[in-house]
């Protein structure tokens, strides 16, 4: 998993991103809620951790700017004991859920954990992006016709349609959409990079994916 | 009565040369490339029953200037393709033929029906060596041209059943459901378009 981290107390960020990338999660780590705005908006994340206190934009802040640019990554707070508005705010302001300072180690861990294992289960089902729709239920692709989309095609259309202008790179793409599957190689990534431009091609959608193979990939509105 | 006028021996005889057309432009391709541009083709001058059917439905007279002139369809031709761009290739081809003038386009490809029903239509006009209805000779002949894939074929052809040959329970479910397939087998029609393109590529 991807995440990104947010904490300004250096010796707790440190220790936290030790030990997240000890158990070989990605770990991108920021100091202040401002540059988590900015790296969320360039790219991908499976969770975003943000302190609530922070310097130059805190944490609430950061979440709300998150939110309003149609982000849907999953979010946990971390949050001071006293401070039981905030955590309210925080869940209110679109926050998954949070973590009172202190906390232990190995709490936080579970909860990446338990995150991690029904990863698949937070996607909406209807998600939009200029003239398109995706139902990811019916597996249908809507603009000005309507195309059906198979298994893979949906996964790697929503994945792109959660992180749109976002560059995402064949790896990362690869890794989200056929993780844990054997008898598969990145290559995979373009031939279905091809299916959708395609499918988008036949219903006549002004959206793009644009790059290039063995490169990464952004879906734009034209 | 006939609705052709004693016109209907000399609409087979432009069906024929039609047909012979597509037949040796597909068979110089093949020659030339090695795909074959369609996978069969068709041909009919529509009954004297659809007809009047048709001139009742559209209000217009029982008379052969309706048959000919009024409706454009009284020459049809389909011509069933593998894969999309072969239908899109036809239709260059055509446009290329200085004897033959397109009236109409109408794309339900990238254009679909609400029904789901795809495929591409053209009205062409023609001049053969015979009379026509208003006397010219040559005169001039109009031809309705559908392409379409064979997903597209297959498709078309259940609609038409489920709409002319059955009395159905809950035709609204059977419409919905016959959409979705439409947009399944646009779907394979396109990713095959994609994988032959791909293929192609690596050479």
């Amino acid at each position: 998993m991807k995440i990104l981290i947010a904490e300004d107390e250096p010796q707790l960020s440190k220790v936290l991103v030790a030990a997240m990338t000890h158990v070989n999660y990605d770990v991108d780590a920021v100091y202040n809620g401002k540059e988590a705005v900015e790296l969320a908006g360039k790219n991908s994340y499976d969770i975003i951790i943000l302190d609530i206190m922070m310097p130059v934009m805190d944490g609430i802040t950061a979440l709300k700017k998150i939110r309003a640019s149609g982000d849907k990554t999953y979010i946990l707070m971390l949050t001071a004991k006293a401070e039981v508005d905030d955590r309210v705010t925080g869940l209110d302001s679109g926050a998954d859920d949070y973590l009172t300072k202190p906390f232990s180690l190995k709490e936080l861990l579970a909860r990446l954990r338990s995150k991690e294992r029904r990863e698949d289960d937070f996607t909406p089902t209807e998600l939009e992006f200029g003239d398109l729709s995706l139902n990811t239920e019916e597996q249908e692709l809507i603009s000005h016709n309507s195309i059906r989309l198979n298994n893979k095609e949906t996964q790697l259309m929503n994945y792109l349609m959660l992180n749109k202008d976002k560059s995402l790179s064949t790896e990362d793409i690869f890794n989200h959409v056929w993780k844990n599957e054997d008898n598969v190689n990145s290559d995979i990534v373009w031939i279905y990079i091809s299916y959708l431009r395609s499918k988008l091609e036949s219903i006549q959608s002004k959206v793009q994916i644009i790059g290039e193979k063995g490169g990464s990939f952004t879906i734009i509105d034209r | 009565m006939d609705i052709y006028g004693g016109y209907r021996p000399t609409l087979e005889n432009i069906l024929d040369q039609v047909l012979n057309r597509f037949k040796e432009v597909n068979q110089l391709y093949q020659d030339q490339t090695g795909d074959r541009l369609y996978e069969h083709l068709i041909g009919r001058v529509k009954t004297e029953d659809s007809m009047t059917e048709k001139c009742q439905r559209k209000n217009l007279p029982l008379s052969p200037y309706s048959a000919l002139k009024k409706n454009r369809d009284s020459i049809g031709i389909r011509v069933v393709c593998n894969f999309i761009d072969d239908i899109y290739t036809w239709i260059d081809l055509i446009d290329s033929w200085t004897s033959t003038k397109i009236i109409t386009k109408k794309d339900y490809i990238t254009n679909a029906k609400p029904n789901g029903y795809r495929s591409y239509h053209l009205i062409l006009e023609e001049t053969f060596p015979y009379q026509d209805i208003e006397g010219n000779n040559p005169g001039k002949y109009y031809i309705e041209v559908q392409l379409r894939t064979i997903a597209m074929d297959t498709w078309a052809s259940l609609e038409h059943e489920m709409k002319y040959k059955h009395q159905i329970k809950n035709p609204e479910m059977m419409g919905n459901e016959l959409k979705r397939v439409a947009d399944e087998l646009a779907s394979c029609d396109v990713s095959m378009q994609t994988i032959r393109k791909l293929i192609r590529e690596e050479d």
